[in-house]
């Protein structure tokens, strides 16, 4: 699929760091409404790949994002870096895209009911106040899915969304992404469980460093095993 | 200014504040104060959260080779903006350009340039000698409200609403972008404008601050306030809050002590800002011994 009907074209990209190869000629589409899995094993190149579409890293090729509505791309990354000990509360982090009044002067009330309405959705109701540094791996983890989900983006970046989270989170999360490609949001997700990328995926990618194979997640899973085993 | 100087001078005969508060230069040092602690205590918490305490350091004893460069080419010595601005916002720009492109640890290059302008400055302050005093140039490296003008505090004033407006408008994205560069880029923002725009704004603000807490110690009032603030707040807001009150705190209780015993502004306000940090440290730790 190219042309108009696909959301994200990415056409012969290839990365090169320090004499390395981390992407050779990679190419995949994404249409609307789609959730589009990228499978792999460690190095090869899958959160490069997300980097370079956020404009993080310099590739040659093409990528091409047909934005077509509030042109929103929404992100949840595979590591979150930040200095835990910043009071940087929940509800800051939140508000911080979704205001235009600085968080450090206060949260407009409208806003303040969104983030409430939020956090109820990825199972932190309460957890307005508290510091990004005070939580554990799995809740910072949803704090930021909650972020990246509203408002309804356009693309959805998933960098191993499922990290550190409980299984029952793992279902809500899913239950969350297929909602998002219902309402026609293009989701990428780089993901390494298996029984996860069967129960979400409309198309499979399995790449290590090159696309070793494009196609429906039973055919893609299959072969990946075989190549596993 | 005079009618702000009469007032204080009338409090001061009056017993209300202490004896040096009659004389213009110390309502001068007053004003510079009340603009400084603000801007750079409130510059501080996003210094700390973006880790730029080394560059801040390198910025500030960068002003010594910009001085050096003004007067060469002709600055008044009280008035050697042109040198001072020119050279460390230049510098600032080529620091982050050479530290977007190169794999070293950031604090590794900051120390290489911080080397290289200092090593700059040392020998242009030897041809800078020859014409000056060099005690006129102490002013400048460690502060001194002597040589605060009205002038000065003009552009104290309209550099420190300039940057206040610039922060207010990119607050939210430097937030984020401090966090988590690729979210920031995800929500439409660009890490390098935000790098870039936060340096420019750190090393004016830092230049126009020179003349009243000198070049060697501005690096404490863009870093002690958020490092004593961390030490009590629980939200970014309680951050920015509890760092202009640390710095605002000092600032006063610094220029006080500076006229009472007639030690320098710079190191009184320095010696201000780290009793404040111990005693944060202290609330902090029974804080936290409570909880």
């Amino acid at each position: 699929m190219t042309g108009p009907s696909a959301l994200l074209e990415i056409a012969g990209v290839s990365v090169r760091d320090d004499g390395r190869t981390l992407l050779d000629d990679v190419s995949l589409t994404l249409a609307p409404g789609t959730v589009h899995v990228l499978i792999g094993p460690n190095g090869a190149g899958k959160s490069t790949l997300a980097a370079c579409i956020l404009g993080l890293r310099h590739f040659s090729g093409d990528i091409t994002l047909h934005l077509r509505g509030n042109g929103r791309i929404g992100f949840v990354p595979q590591s979150f870096e930040a200095d835990r000990t910043l009071p940087v509360t929940v509800a800051e982090l939140l508000a911080a895209s979704r205001q235009r009044r600085p968080v450090c002067l206060g949260i407009a009330r409208p806003v303040r009911a969104r983030i409430a309405e939020l956090l109820a959705r990825v199972g932190l109701a309460g957890f307005e106040a508290r510091r990004l540094g005070a939580l554990s791996g799995g809740e910072l983890r949803r704090v930021l899915i909650a972020n990246a989900l509203d408002p309804a983006p356009e693309l959805l970046l998933c960098d191993e969304p499922a990290s550190g989270l409980d299984p029952e989170a793992v279902l809500q999360l899913d239950g969350l992404i297929k909602d998002a490609a219902r309402a026609g949001t293009a989701v990428l997700m780089v993901s390494h469980d298996l029984a996860e990328v069967r129960r979400v995926a409309d198309q499979v990618t399995w790449l290590d460093r090159s696309v070793r194979m494009t196609g429906a997640p039973d055919a893609v899973l299959a072969a990946h095993s075989g190549a596993a085993a | 200014m005079n009618t702000f100087s009469g007032w204080l001078a009338d409090l001061s005969h009056a017993g209300l504040l202490p004896h040096a508060f009659q004389y213009p230069f110390v309502a001068r040092g007053l004003v510079a104060i009340l603009i400084l602690a603000p801007l750079l205590g409130g510059l501080s918490h996003l210094v700390v959260a973006r880790r730029l305490a080394f560059f801040s350091t390198a910025i500030g004893q960068a002003a010594l080779t910009g001085l050096t460069i003004g007067l060469l080419l002709g600055e008044p010595l009280n008035a050697a903006y042109g040198g001072i601005t020119g050279f460390c916002l230049a510098l600032a720009l080529l620091m982050v350009f050479v530290k977007r492109r190169s794999q070293l640890p950031p604090d590794t290059l900051i120390g290489v340039f911080m080397a290289l302008t200092l090593g700059l400055g040392i020998c242009l302050l030897v041809a800078v000698t020859k014409r000056f005093n060099i005690h006129q140039i102490e002013a400048i490296m460690f502060g001194s409200l002597l040589t605060v003008t009205d002038t000065d505090l003009v552009l104290l004033g309209l550099a420190a609403a300039g940057i206040g407006a610039a922060l207010a408008l990119r607050y939210n994205g430097l937030l984020v972008d401090s966090l988590s560069p690729p979210l920031a880029r995800a929500q439409g923002g660009d890490p390098a404008v935000s790098e870039y725009l936060f340096v420019l704004l750190l090393t004016a603000a830092i230049t126009v601050s020179l003349k009243v807490i000198g070049a060697l110690l501005v690096e404490a009032l863009v870093v002690v306030p958020a490092a004593a603030a961390r030490n009590l707040a629980r939200s970014t807001r309680g951050y920015l809050g509890w760092s202009v009150v640390v710095a605002l705190i000092a600032g006063l209780g610094g220029l006080v002590v500076s006229t009472e015993w007639r030690v320098p502004t710079g190191g009184a306000i320095v010696l201000a800002l780290a009793a404040l940090f111990f005693v944060t440290l202290a609330i902090g730790a029974l804080r936290g011994r409570a909880a």
